[in-house]
């Protein structure tokens, strides 16, 4: 009996020794979530930036844009990562944000697709992207190519509310709601699902379309290339989905068009009062952003990072 | 000393009553509270409009919870029509027929099937259900289909109810005495006769009890079934069709949730709706425990 009173109490003092130990260690903590696409080049920056601040923890999680949105607003985090445009009713409830970097949502198809090599020469434009995924005039596949085939086009879209969605919408003239087709959930199993299905078309998040590793796209996946001045036909300048490098490119140059290619933020519910925080965003968009471009994003133009600059240092 | 120990009598009472009051509250609170956040939303739409429409745009203010409401009872409906026959003929064997040492090693393996996190099961489902759905059951009836469907929602929920269910119906079975059940074989019944007449008959209630808590477990179900559901806004009665129940509403739009106005009672009015069902399941399964026990 007595010993167990000792544990007891050495269980008690061992807590309380803890939560004191936390209360110093929570200014040093930066909780981060949201948005898949922006996440692996976050966790990496944390990685790089632990080795210069030993003392700085970073607690990072996924989740969606929205989910980055909402734990932002609502205090649970100190920053959300997000990746669609900051609507206003958003800039209305008081959200704070900076531009990290750029990247870009792609129309995505399986490998396995049977009319793959056609639809690569002759892509699709932005009015026919709309006629299937919102206005659901095209359904089967021979409308867009001709042939006897009746295969109907299966579309997949994501069911949690996120940035590369509410971007592609955006492209189509409409919110995520609009989109139609079966909701997945995540973008990972919207890119696995796609590879699986022939006759499925899909978007993903570029880092979730290509292996970084690599440099080529996904084992499974394919991109329909976008038609963007509709000719008919995919020109030459018009394609440049083959690697990641030279899709990176066609984003930075502006050639991809804007939406589907996006800047990626963080966001707070005003201005982070933390100096950790403050000091971590200071630090991604100077010495960070040297590693944009490894991680398989695109940077943003300087004028930019001076402007996010001048707004961290704003009272 | 004694009047030490008349108020350790009194305190300790006292605690009973504070955490039984806490449970009993709890519920109401918890109603209360989705009713106040709900209610903006039901402020500017009639009740009539929010569960007749079917159209769900809340970008354009238009909150129909039909389909989400339809979906949830038609995944229901499916995991429990493939849970019950289960359930039922397995604790009978368990408790009836099957040697001493079968159900010692069917315990352990019952209560890890119960005790796996929901998201194994999604991923489960992604992995196997869904191909299989997709490439030979639907195949099988002529439907194309992408496997995401009500089928693989209906099918997922069911195996996630099975333990909850057949661990309630082991127990409520072991409860009937062996005298009853020796004097109806004294009296010359098969095996079979003693369980449908003895064991069902005596434990109706306890069965009813243990099918009501497995549909109102299987009704709030989220995150297994938002993985294989498909997740559409639509009314179809098509087994191979997506479906988009309650629960994953709720899951799948939380971070919208301050993005777009009246967002978030929406939401909380899906909550609203999803307590009130699961009262409304839990109050009609009471009603027919109270019927079949005093039929007694």
């Amino acid at each position: 009996m007595k010993r167990i009173k000792i544990i007891a109490l050495a269980l008690i003092a061992a807590i309380l020794a803890s939560s004191c130990a936390s209360k110093s260690s929570k200014e040093n903590t930066v909780s981060i979530s949201g948005a898949f696409a922006i996440y692996p080049l976050v966790v990496k920056w944390a990685e790089e930036y632990k080795k210069e601040h030993p003392t700085v923890r970073f607690n990072i999680s996924g989740g969606g844009a929205g989910k980055g949105m909402a734990d932002a607003l609502a205090g649970a985090v100190d920053l959300g990562m997000f990746s669609r445009e900051i609507t206003q009713v958003e800039k209305d409830q008081g959200v704070w944000w900076v531009g990290l970097t750029v990247d870009a949502v792609v129309p995505t198809i399986s490998s396995k697709n049977p009319f793959l090599d056609s639809l690569k020469k002759r892509g699709l434009t932005r009015s026919e992207f709309k006629a299937i995924f919102i206005d659901k005039t095209i359904v089967t596949w021979n409308q867009l190519l001709g042939g006897a085939n009746n295969d109907e086009i299966s579309v997949y879209t994501r069911s949690d509310a996120c940035g590369a969605a509410g971007t592609w919408a955006l492209y189509l003239g409409g919110k995520q709601e609009n989109l139609n087709g079966i909701g997945i959930f995540g973008d990972p199993g919207l890119s696995e699902t796609v590879g699986k299905d022939p006759l499925g078309i899909a978007y993903n998040n570029t880092i979730f379309a290509y292996n970084l590793k690599t440099g080529r796209k996904l084992e499974g996946i394919e991109i329909i290339p976008i038609d963007i001045n509709e000719n008919g036909k995919i020109d030459l300048e018009e394609n440049f989905y083959d690697s990641f490098n030279s899709i990176l490119q066609a984003i930075g140059s502006g050639v991809y068009p804007a939406p589907p290619a996006r800047e990626l933020y963080f966001v707070a519910n005003g201005k982070p009062q933390k100096e950790a925080v403050l000091n971590f965003i200071e630090w991604t968009l100077t010495k960070g952003q040297g590693y944009v471009k490894a991680a398989g994003y695109v940077p943003i133009d300087q004028s930019k990072i001076d402007s996010y600059l001048a707004k961290l240092k704003v009272q | 000393m004694l009047y030490r120990r008349k108020v350790i009598d009194r305190v300790s009472t006292i605690w009973m009553i504070v955490s039984i009051s806490i449970i009993v509250l709890l519920p109401v609170i918890i109603g209360i509270g989705l009713y106040i956040k709900a209610s903006p939303l039901l402020e500017i739409k009639s009740l009539g409009q929010l569960l007749g429409s079917t159209i769900w745009l809340p970008n354009e203010k238009e909150f129909g919870f039909l389909p989400f409401i339809l979906g949830s009872l038609y995944v229901t409906l499916i995991s429990f029509c493939l849970a019950v026959p289960v359930c039922l003929l397995s604790a009978i064997y368990l408790t009836q027929f099957a040697p001493k040492q079968f159900m010692n090693f069917m315990h352990p393996v019952i209560d890890i099937l119960a005790g796996l996190p929901s998201v194994i099961y999604g991923v489960w489902g992604v992995i196997v259900i869904v191909p299989f759905i997709s490439n030979h059951v639907a195949p099988f009836f002529g439907v194309k289909s992408s496997g995401y469907t009500i089928l693989a929602g209906g099918i997922v929920l069911a195996i996630m109810c099975i333990p909850y269910i057949l661990n309630m119906l082991i127990e409520v079975f072991n409860t009937i005495p062996t005298g009853l059940k020796e004097a109806s074989l004294s009296l010359g019944a098969t095996f079979w006769e003693m369980v449908k007449h003895v064991v069902i008959r005596r434990g109706g209630a306890g069965i009813i009890s243990a099918f009501g808590l497995g549909i109102a477990k299987a009704f709030g179900e989220t995150m297994a079934v938002m993985m294989v559901v498909g997740n559409m806004v639509q009314i179809k009665f098509s087994l191979f069709d997506a479906g988009y129940p309650l629960p994953a509403l709720i899951a799948n739009n939380y971070g919208e949730m301050l993005s777009i106005p009246m967002y978030d009672s929406a939401l909380m009015f899906a909550a609203l709706l999803l307590f009130v069902i699961i009262l409304l399941i839990n109050l009609i399964f009471r009603y027919f425990i109270y019927k079949t026990k005093s039929n007694e």
